[in-house]
């Protein structure tokens, strides 16, 4: 048996839905209508964390600052990788170059 | 959503380009010198900043070394080859052995003396301080270092 407290209100609210009366038509294709707001809410919430992920990046590019931010930032991180390699490969060749100066001219070099 | 992917394209095509723009830029001078004719000799040139009229002269007496070297480096091998015949005929020290023995040794030292003479012609060819730097720097990888055990030509 349902306590008295949480009847009282259900009881009054039947009797005033059942004395509430439409008195406006309902739109026409309401209930249609009700079904594609429901269908466009449910793809419009997240799916994964993919779809999240591009959302933002899209978000976040259509700003010129963060867009100029990212170009700028790879560019920087492109020439740096560049140098960074390029004195390698260039300290490298260097030392081959010494190293076989070397061992042209002396016959009892060792081959390094 | 087609304006991020450019983006975010457009981004990764300029750091490749930015890697590489820079990657050769800085290298092209090692390159070059790697593609040259003779380029342990361009080395040279490059490193201490030898002038035209220097290295032509540096060239030719490397060529001439060179030409030295490779008969003193024959007549050695064949000390050498002379040496192993009498070491596996006979089982103690011969006169013979002793002859082969002093007569590699002797063409040993000819050849380093030869090569350290090659070093201060070409030394007193560059530029005095380029000179001294050089000496230094060639001394310490052959006659200084500790690598004098094998031969390689």
């Amino acid at each position: 048996m349902k306590p008295r407290d949480q009847s009282e209100p259900d009881r009054l609210l039947d009797s005033a839905l059942r004395e509430w009366e439409l008195k406006d038509p309902l739109p026409p294709r309401f209930r249609e209508q009700v079904w594609r707001r429901i269908e466009r809410a449910e793809a419009q919430a997240p799916a994964g964390l993919w779809p999240q992920f591009v959302n933002w990046i899209t978000q976040a590019l259509a700003q010129p600052s963060v867009a100029f931010s990212y170009v700028t930032l790879l560019v920087l991180a492109g020439l740096l990788a560049g140098f960074l390699q390029g004195r390698v490969e260039k300290t490298h060749t260097l030392e081959q170059l010494s190293a076989r100066y070397v061992q042209v001219l002396d016959p009892y070099q060792t081959h390094h | 959503m087609k304006r991020a992917g450019l983006i975010l394209i457009s981004g990764i095509i300029l750091a490749v380009a930015a890697y590489f723009g820079f990657y050769f830029a800085l290298t092209a001078n090692s390159r070059s010198l790697a593609s040259s004719h003779e380029p342990e000799l361009q080395w040279l040139k490059n490193e201490f900043q030898i002038t035209d009229g220097e290295f032509s002269r540096i060239a030719e007496m490397h060529a001439s070394y060179r030409a030295g070297c490779a008969q003193r480096c024959r007549l050695i091998d064949e000390k050498s080859e002379e040496l192993k015949r009498l070491l596996a005929s006979n089982s103690s020290v011969t006169p013979e052995i002793e002859k082969a023995l002093a007569e590699t040794a002797r063409l040993r030292a000819e050849c380093q003396e030869k090569m350290l003479r090659h070093f201060y012609e070409v030394s007193r060819t560059m530029p005095p301080e380029q000179g001294r730097r050089y000496l230094a720097w060639v001394q310490e990888r052959t006659i200084l270092s500790d690598s004098h055990s094998q031969m390689h030509h």
